[in-house]
């Protein structure tokens, strides 16, 4: 008897590992495959047994709808290779150029990783808008005669992306460029290597780590992006996040909506195994050494 | 030996970087600067008022937003950090320890996957929408970053602590009190302000797990920029601007303590 309660005992300290784990598949594993499962099925089906049809996903073919999801994978690319080229010279210049009031130049670069993406988006409204920050400056400069419309257009989107995500790209390539042994640079440079050089051969590649973290983490959630399109594109151009939002919440179409979501995964994780092959092929931190 | 200096390293980077400081700040700042307006427009100057901080303080649609943005963000920190902590304490010497790669997933996906997924999950079980799906939602959120935290901080831990403390007769429970949270605490408070702002900050998972009843901050400014700013939400863009500035004062000041403990 002793003996099956010091087994009990000792088996139950598993137990307290569960809820965890049923909580991630509860509100994560199971609602992934219902929405998988609710794609095979027709829409607003009334008494008789449901049976399982492609018709969701034929729906879908065709050009318009593919367009929507090429959009948004492009939305995704340009808006972390722009992420980027804007991150970089800020996350080299903390991690490698600065020591005097390092603290407080990061203390303002987090700040607006924790700001509300909502407030973020809000703010460019003062610059945009018609006579906001940017028309008011041109037009003073003379620039421009009448008043431009920025908002609700493609380049808004395009702007306030960046923006927004901006911080994900900075932090992963601060961290990354903090980590090289400084005493790398003196090694190039004792070698012969001139700045560039070092830069290009040196400070890059080991930096690669980062550069792919950080535009994976902008490029994933920008493609299902939602209140930027929406808010600053005035529904002019369909994106995935506002399409599949539409079918969910204002058509009260879940099932072509679930056909939607899992075509734009398919999508999604072929460009993110593209990019992946990308990156390892040519800019994998080997070949670099390689070279050098 | 005078090395040569390369333009571009030496002078552009440097202005590119403060360049990169001024897009970040410029709108913040305007908006700033705008809620002391006293204009009823939003993005027109007259002058100098706090009279959208009085009519932020009296509106009851607000507070109420904030209520319920407070219980969901407190309830899903309580509850993702109690439960992660069990989780990476208690699967240490198990299986369940291999499902810790389930727990990046959900950091893996868009959002909106995740939004969709929870709303067609209540709807199939007609569960009725409010705090409680919010907070449900919210815990996944924040179990994803959590557990990942957790984890490889108790990885870097030496285990030798947690082993004598049982040798000396510690049940496993009185090992994890006064052992293992103590050791864990820096990363305990850090993932709890994380997902607390999170929490806070999120949109996509309310928009779709809120019924039109229970409105949230981040709500009430979406729907206010859609339907026409008022002078209010520049008052209110403000205060949480100020509330995200001292959360990350608090953030940094943990993660020195961090170091102190190291050291």
């Amino acid at each position: 008897m002793s003996s099956i309660k010091k087994i009990v005992a000792k088996e139950s300290s598993f137990f307290w590992a569960v809820p965890a784990v049923t909580w991630q598949v509860l509100f994560f594993y199971i609602p992934v495959a219902l929405i998988f499962l609710i794609s095979f099925f027709r829409a607003g089906l009334a008494g008789g047994f449901p049976t399982a049809t492609l018709e969701n996903y034929i729906y879908f073919l065709g050009p318009s709808f593919f367009l929507v999801i090429l959009r948004s994978l492009l939305l995704g690319l340009v808006n972390g290779i722009l992420c980027l080229l804007c991150a970089y010279p800020v996350a080299y210049c903390l991690a490698i150029k600065i020591n005097r009031f390092k603290n407080l130049f990061l203390f303002f670069l987090i700040l607006p990783f924790w700001t509300s993406l909502m407030v973020q988006v809000y703010s460019w409204f003062f610059v945009l808008e018609h006579n906001g920050l940017l028309n008011t400056i041109l037009l003073k400069l003379g620039i421009i005669q009448q008043p431009l419309h920025l908002l609700n257009n493609t380049f808004a989107i395009y702007l306030v992306m960046v923006y927004c995500y901006l911080p994900f790209m900075i932090m992963p390539l601060y961290s990354a460029l903090e980590k090289i042994d400084r005493r790398v640079f003196e090694a190039a440079a004792d070698l012969g290597a001139t700045q560039w050089q070092t830069f290009i051969r040196v400070t890059v590649p080991l930096s690669m780590a980062g550069i792919r973290t950080g535009f994976f983490l902008v490029f994933v959630p920008s493609f299902g992006e939602l209140v930027v399109p929406i808010l600053l594109g005035g529904g002019k151009q369909l994106f995935v996040g506002p399409l599949i939002t539409q079918y969910f919440l204002s058509a009260r179409n879940p099932a072509l909506g679930a056909a939607f979501t899992c075509i734009s995964c398919i999508m999604l994780l072929i460009a993110v195994g593209l990019l992946y092959l990308f990156f390892k092929k040519y800019m994998g931190t080997t070949t670099a050494k390689g070279k050098i | 030996m005078v090395r040569s200096q390369n333009a571009f390293l030496t002078y552009l980077l440097p202005v590119l970087a403060v360049c990169a400081y001024l897009f970040l700040y410029i709108p913040i700042i305007i908006l700033v600067i705008f809620s002391f307006n006293s204009s009823d427009l939003p993005f027109a100057w007259e002058g100098f008022s706090l009279k959208w901080y009085h009519a932020l303080w009296a509106s009851n649609e607000i507070w109420h937003a904030l209520k319920n943005s407070l219980i969901v963000a407190f309830s899903s920190v309580v509850l993702s950090i109690t439960l992660g902590l069990l989780f990476v304490f208690y699967s240490w010497k198990n299986f369940l320890h291999h499902f810790f790669i389930g727990f990046y997933a959900s950091l893996a996906t868009p959002e909106i996957v995740i939004a969709v997924g929870l709303l067609s999950l209540f709807a199939f079980f007609s569960v009725p929408l409010g705090l409680t799906t919010l907070i449900a939602g919210h815990t996944l959120i924040g179990l994803g970053y959590v557990v990942p935290i957790l984890q490889s901080r108790f990885d870097e831990l030496d285990k030798k602590y947690m082993e004598a403390s049982l040798d000396l007769g510690a049940t496993e429970g009185q090992s994890l009190r006064y052992i293992m949270i103590p050791l864990l605490l820096p990363a305990i408070l850090a993932s709890s302000l994380l997902v607390f702002v999170l929490s806070l900050d999120d949109f996509l998972i309310s928009f779709f797990c809120t019924g039109g009843s229970t409105q949230t901050l981040p709500i009430y400014i979406f729907v206010a920029i859609r339907s026409g700013a008022t002078p209010i939400v520049n008052a209110l863009s403000t205060v949480l601007l100020v509330v995200s500035s001292a959360l990350v004062l608090i953030f940094s000041s943990l993660k020195i303590k961090k170091a102190d403990l190291l050291q």
